[in-house]
């Protein structure tokens, strides 16, 4: 990575989408705690501090459950893919939101004893072998720590100095995370007098959650089984599988060996995959070891240039290659061996979302 | 509540070295093994929450970069 590090990177649409979230979280807390009290039974009144502790709490959770929509939501329509570029905030706000319901849960239970108080929160309830009364609190920091290793680790630096699987399989841990947060609600909050309201909330946010997840693993597995029959099909009539999309860099060449003299160069460039002989028409050139430039490869011994999608030098010089047909069927590359007469136009393939 | 005294002690020592982790690492160590990171100091706060949290991973791969380099990443 040669872009140094700062400590936020903010565009307009980050600015926009962090508004967006801000609004939507005061307006949520506005509601819960100055508006909805208006409608409550005037028999079972709730201290400010609880409603304050709940609408915190309610709030982390309905954050959570969105956080965790977002990716299958993308995954099943692009359209959702501008939620998905900025979930890294989200997140951090998130942690912050809970951490803030944690220190009313702090501060208004475990406040009015000489015992500390974060030895009370642990040492109050330590009946962990029944459900009734389970001490739910400790679900609860479970999640907490969690989402605060998470937040901590979201900038750019964590991803490049873990390496992606170990930044990947950390931060897979929100799943743990949240399966925390609803046996915390479960446990605790739903135990206590009947809120129909937020026992729905929970209920729909769990069925939300796994509903998106099964739904895109199905699509992405028929998508699989799909791309499969797609592969074995060409096989079948002769097609060669030419490697994978990432081992070729950009502008650059995969070099397939059909034969002892027949080579082929697989070229990624402009998003696009074209296919040529290796072989230059001047003197046999290593055309794959050439440079893209324009969407021509320049032979790198004499110079001679190609129009990869045809074959032929740019006007008005006159040269003549052959060209072969490919396939990406997901991120595989498949390769038609027979050469095409030279100078015979192939549309480019477009790499599009397999990229 | 001991558990509960002891757990916290565990976790006051636990957060304590990372700090001394994290005073390490971004004076010293992350210079060496995080190229974009050399000569930008503002984010570099940002990260002691993260090293305090998750120091001995830190340190593994503190470790596992100045051993293999770019390889390992």
């Amino acid at each position: 990575m040669s872009v140094q590090y700062t400590p936020v990177i903010w565009n307009r649409n980050k600015i926009f989408y962090d508004a967006v979230l801000l609004i939507a979280v005061v307006l949520y807390l506005y509601i819960y705690i100055r508006v909805a009290p208006g409608f409550e039974d005037v028999t079972k009144p709730i201290d400010g501090a609880i409603l304050r502790m709940r609408a915190f709490g309610s709030c982390a959770f309905l954050m959570l459950t969105v956080i965790l929509c977002i990716g299958p939501l993308a995954r099943l329509d692009r359209r959702f893919l501008p939620l998905l570029y900025n979930r890294r905030h989200f997140g951090v706000m998130t942690a912050g939101i809970a951490a803030v319901h944690a220190n009313y849960v702090l501060t208004w239970y475990y406040n009015f004893s000489p015992t500390d108080k974060y030895v009370a929160l642990l040492s109050s309830n330590t009946n962990y072998g029944q459900i009734l009364g389970f001490p739910f609190e400790t679900l609860g920091i479970v999640a907490l720590l969690i989402l605060f290793v998470l937040a901590a680790t979201s900038h750019d630096f964590w991803l490049s100095f873990l390496g992606a699987p170990i930044w990947k399989a950390l931060h897979m841990f929100i799943y743990a995370a949240y399966a925390c947060v609803v046996l915390h609600v479960a446990l605790g909050a739903l135990q206590g007098a009947g809120d129909p309201i937020f026992t729905s909330v929970v209920a729909a946010s769990v069925v939300l959650v796994s509903g998106l997840h099964f739904a895109t693993g199905r699509m992405e597995a028929r998508r699989d089984r799909g791309e499969e029959t797609a592969k074995a099909s060409l096989q079948e009539k002769g097609w060669l599988v030419a490697g994978e999309l990432d081992e070729i860099d950009d502008d650059c060449a995969k070099v397939v060996t059909l034969s002892d003299d027949e080579r082929v160069a697989i070229f990624k460039y402009d998003g696009k995959l074209s296919a040529i002989t290796n072989a230059c028409a001047h003197q046999n050139g290593p055309l794959g070891e050439g440079k893209v430039l324009w969407g021509c490869i320049t032979c790198p011994w004499h110079g001679y240039q190609y129009n990869l999608s045809d074959g032929r030098a740019p006007a008005p010089f006159t040269e003549k290659i052959s060209t072969y047909r490919l396939k990406l069927i997901g991120s595989t590359i498949l390769l038609d061996p027979n050469a095409l007469p030279p100078g015979t136009h192939v549309d480019p393939v477009e790499i599009g979302e397999a990229a | 509540m001991q558990t509960a005294e002891l757990l916290l002690e565990l976790g006051r020592w636990y957060l304590m070295a990372g700090g001394v982790v994290a005073a390490a690492f971004l004076v010293f160590g992350i210079d060496r093994v995080e190229p974009s990171a050399r000569g930008s100091y503002a984010f570099r706060p940002l990260l002691i929450p993260g090293i305090c949290l998750i120091w001995p991973l830190v340190l593994y791969r503190w470790f596992t970069l100045e051993k293999h380099g770019e390889d390992a990443r």
